[in-house]
C-alpha cells in the first residue's frame, strides 16, 4: 500500500529576536527617538538585538495515518514547531507542506467567552476551529454527550467549574475530524478519567487513518499513542525513529536538567548532582512501582566549593505538577558536615501508598537552615501502579480500620433527630 | 467528511506583497458571522434595559446637541428641526466611530485567539466594522420615529442610503487595516483613539451645517472623507441640499486607496502578530 505524506516539513527555522520584540512592546516614544538615528543610517538596534532560534533547518516527512509524538525538554522548541505547523506564526525560513484539513489543539478553550452559554460558545468555538454551521449543528449532540454537560449546556460558561470549561472545548476540538491534528499537551488538562476518554478518541482517529502530532512530556501516554518520536534538543531534531530511542534520550536529558525556576546559573552553583538512581527493595534500578512498594533513592553529586552542611530536599511530584511529599535530610536529622569533592547519599523512602500514577522526583540542595538554594535538578520520573486506586481516590491510599459497631449510636443519633435525610 | 479532495497547505516564509488572500476570507465567512453575533451577545448581555441601549445612546446624545446647539447656540440646521437635524449626523458618526474603535482594536482584545488559533487575521476588523451595523439599524429606527413625530417625510433619495452605508464602511476598515497593527505594536493608538475621533468629529459637519464653514476653506474642510458622507447621509435621509460631488469624489478616492494600502499593509504585519501581540 502506498502512501502520501501527510506533512513534509524541510529546512524550518524559527528566529526570534529578544530585544527587538520588547522593544517594540513599550511605546511610540522610543521608536520616535530613534528616527534620527535611523535616518542617519545609524540603526544601532542591530547591535543591541539578541536573537534565538526556536527551531533550526528541521526536516522530517511524516505518512497519512502516522502518529508521532514530540518530545523533548522546556524550550526544545516543540510549541514552536506545532505553531508554525498550525499556521499561527511564519517560519523564518524553510517551508512545510501538509495534506489534508488540519486541526490544532495548542490550549483549549482559548476562543470560549466566559458570558456565552455553553451551547453558544459550541458555535463560535466550532467556527473558530474551522468546523461550518452544519457541521457542529450535526455534531452537537455528540460533542454535548461526549463533555457530559448536557444539563448545563444553556449556562453561561463562566458559571463551569474548569474541569467542565476544559471537557467543553477539548469535545468540541475532538469532533472536527481532522485528517492531521496536532495537540500540544492538551491532555494534560481535565481528570484522569476524561483523559483517557480523550485518548481513546485519538485512538478512534487513527483507525480512520488520521495523522497525529502529539506534543507531551508524558512518557506514558507517549508510549501508548506513538509509533515513533521525534526528539528535540534546543530546536534540533535528535532522534527521529522508533519510540524507546526517543524517550531514552529524553530521560537521560531530563535526570538531571536543572529546574528552571531556580534562579542560578547551574555552571556556578557550588554543589550539584551528577547522578540518580531509583532502586527497589532488592537494590535493582526500577521505574515501575507496585502500590506501596519501598522504593531507595541513590543520589551522586559534585562540589566545586566545600559546602558546610548541605541540606539535601528531596520531593515528589504528581503528574500534573502536585507536590506530594517532601524530604529533608535537615528535617530528618542528618547533618553531612563540610562536604567536598564528589561523594554520595540514599535515602530508604517508607512505603508511601501513592495511588497509581506518574510520579517525578526534584532534588534541592539548599544551604544550612534552610537558606539560600544552591542546587535544584530533576530526578527522573517513575510509576506507580494498582488496579483499583487512582487519583479518584486522591492523593494517596492507607488503609484504614472499620468494624462494626453497636446499636446504641444508632438509637441515640436517631432520637437526637440528627439524620434528616429519610425525610 | 464532506470534501473528497484534500486541501493541501503550504507554509513558507515568506509571501507575496500582493497575494491577498481573500479566498481564505471568504471560507471563513461563518467565523465572521459568529465573531459579529458574539460581540452583539455580548453587549446587551446583563443590561438590563438590553438592546434599548443602542436608541438610549444616540438619544441622548442628540437630546444635549438640541439644547446646547439648538437651543442655546441656534445653530442653523437647513430649515429642519434641529434634533432630526443632528440625528442624520449623530446615527452614522456613531457607527463609524464604533466602527473604526472595534477594527483597530480588535486584535489586541482578541489577543489570546491570535496567539493560539490560526484564521485568517482579517476576519477581526471584518467584525469590528459589521458588529455596529446592528445598533445602526436601531438607530434608523429611532430616526423614522423622531421624524414622523416632526411631520418629516422621507424622500426618494433614501435609495442611495446603502451606498452611503458602504462608503463608512470601508472608510472605518480602512483605518482599521492601519490602526489595527500599530496598536498590536505600540498600544499607544488604543489611548488616542478615543481623542483623535472627539476631534474629527467636530471637524465634520454633525451639530453644524456644511454651510457654516467659510467658502475659502471649503476645499481644505472637503479633505476630510468624512465631510461628504455625511453630507450624502443627510440628503438621502432626509432629503435635504444635495451634497457637493466634490466632495464626494475625494472621499471615495481616499477610502480606495487608504483601503487597498490597508489590505496590503495588513497582510504584511499579520505575519509577526503572533510573535508580537
Amino acid at each position: 500500500m502506498s502512501r502520501s505524506a501527510a506533512v513534509e516539513v524541510d529546512g524550518l527555522s524559527k528566529r526570534y529576536v529578544l530585544g527587538a520584540t520588547s522593544r517594540r512592546y513599550d511605546s511610540l516614544r522610543e521608536r520616535l527617538t530613534d528616527v534620527p538615528r535611523w535616518l542617519l543610517g545609524r540603526r544601532h538596534e542591530t547591535e543591541m538585538q539578541q536573537t534565538f532560534w526556536a527551531l533550526r533547518d528541521v526536516r522530517f516527512s511524516i505518512n497519512q495515518g502516522e502518529n508521532v509524538g514530540i518530545i523533548g525538554l522546556n524550550g526544545a522548541g516543540k510549541s514552536t514547531l506545532l505553531k508554525i505547523l498550525s499556521r499561527i506564526t511564519d517560519p523564518t525560513s524553510g517551508s512545510a507542506r501538509i495534506e489534508g484539513r488540519v486541526g490544532a489543539l495548542l490550549e483549549v478553550g482559548t476562543g470560549f467567552h466566559a458570558e456565552l452559554t455553553g451551547r453558544e460558545n459550541v458555535y463560535l468555538y466550532g467556527s473558530i476551529l474551522g468546523m461550518r454551521k452544519s457541521e457542529i449543528t450535526r455534531k452537537f449532540a455528540a460533542i454535548v454527550e461526549f463533555a457530559g454537560l448536557a444539563q448545563f449546556i444553556d449556562t453561561p460558561v463562566k458559571r463551569y467549574s474548569s474541569g467542565m470549561y476544559v471537557r467543553l472545548a477539548f469535545a468540541v476540538a475532538a469532533h472536527l475530524d481532522p485528517d492531521i491534528l496536532l495537540l500540544d499537551e492538551v491532555l494534560a488538562v481535565g481528570d484522569l478519567a476524561f483523559q483517557r476518554k480523550c485518548l481513546d478518541h485519538a485512538k478512534e482517529l487513527q483507525k480512520r487513518d488520521a495523522t497525529i502530532l502529539f506534543v507531551s512530556h508524558n512518557m506514558f501516554s507517549i508510549k501508548t499513542m506513538c509509533e515513533r518520536v521525534i526528539y528535540l534538543r534546543g530546536g534540533r531534531i535528535e532522534h527521529d525513529g522508533p519510540v524507546e530511542g526517543g524517550i531514552e534520550l529524553y530521560e537521560k536529558d531530563c535526570r538531571m536538567s536543572a529546574l528552571t525556576w531556580v534562579g542560578t546559573k547551574p555552571q556556578e552553583w557550588p554543589i550539584f548532582m551528577t547522578g540518580s538512581e531509583l532502586l527497589d527493595e532488592r537494590g535493582a534500578p526500577r521505574r515501575l512501582f507496585d502500590f506501596g512498594e519501598k522504593m531507595t533513592l541513590r543520589l551522586a553529586y559534585d562540589t566545586r566549593t566545600p559546602v558546610e552542611s548541605p541540606n539535601f530536599i528531596v520531593c515528589i511530584l504528581r503528574s500534573d505538577g502536585l507536590p506530594v511529599c517532601n524530604y529533608s535530610t535537615e528535617v530528618d536529622g542528618l547533618d553531612l558536615g563540610r562536604v567536598s569533592g564528589p561523594g554520595s547519599i540514599e535515602v530508604d523512602l517508607p512505603p508511601i501508598r501513592l495511588v497509581a500514577e506518574m510520579y517525578s522526583i526534584s532534588v534541592l540542595i539548599r544551604a544550612k537552615g534552610f537558606q539560600e538554594i544552591l542546587c535544584g535538578q530533576t530526578a527522573g520520573m517513575f510509576h506507580v501502579r494498582h488496579p483499583l486506586f487512582d487519583t479518584h481516590f486522591g492523593v494517596f491510599h492507607e488503609t484504614p480500620q472499620w468494624r462494626v459497631a453497636g446499636a446504641k449510636f444508632a438509637r441515640l443519633a436517631n432520637d437526637r433527630g440528627c439524620i434528616r435525610a429519610a425525610d | 467528511m464532506t470534501t473528497t479532495l484534500r486541501r493541501v497547505t503550504t507554509i513558507r516564509a515568506s509571501r507575496g506583497w500582493l497575494d491577498l488572500d481573500l479566498r481564505a476570507v471568504w471560507q471563513n465567512h461563518e467565523l465572521l458571522w459568529q465573531l459579529v453575533v458574539r460581540e452583539l451577545k455580548l453587549r446587551y448581555k446583563q443590561a438590563a434595559l438590553g438592546v434599548a441601549w443602542a436608541i438610549l445612546q444616540p438619544l441622548f446624545t442628540v437630546l444635549v446637541f438640541t439644547v446646547i446647539f439648538g437651543i442655546f447656540a441656534r445653530f442653523p440646521s437647513g430649515g429642519m428641526p434641529y434634533s432630526v437635524f443632528a440625528l442624520t449626523g449623530v446615527l452614522p458618526w456613531t457607527y463609524f466611530s464604533e466602527a473604526v474603535r472595534r477594527s483597530a482594536t480588535g486584535l489586541v482584545t482578541n489577543s489570546e485567539l491570535v496567539r493560539k488559533v490560526y484564521f485568517p487575521r482579517l476576519v477581526i476588523p471584518l467584525a469590528g466594522v459589521g458588529s455596529p451595523l446592528a445598533d445602526f439599524g436601531f438607530g434608523l429606527v429611532l430616526l423614522l420615529a423622531v421624524m414622523a413625530w416632526h411631520g418629516v417625510a422621507p424622500t426618494w433619495s433614501l435609495l442611495t442610503l446603502p451606498f452611503w452605508m458602504l462608503a463608512t464602511l470601508a472608510l472605518a476598515l480602512a483605518l482599521g487595516l492601519w490602526l489595527g497593527p500599530l496598536n498590536v505594536r505600540y498600544r499607544d493608538i488604543m489611548h488616542t483613539l478615543p481623542f483623535i475621533t472627539q476631534v474629527w468629529m467636530f471637524a465634520t459637519p454633525i451639530a453644524y451645517p456644511l454651510s457654516m464653514i467659510p467658502h475659502k476653506w471649503r476645499a481644505l474642510y472637503s479633505l476630510n472623507p468624512m465631510v461628504g458622507i455625511i453630507e450624502g447621509f443627510r440628503w438621502s435621509l432626509v432629503g435635504t441640499a444635495r451634497p457637493d460631488m466634490g466632495a464626494v469624489a475625494i472621499a471615495l478616492v481616499l477610502i480606495t486607496v487608504s483601503l487597498v494600502a490597508g489590505l496590503i499593509y495588513f497582510r504584511r504585519m499579520e505575519r509577526s502578530f503572533a510573535d508580537v501581540i
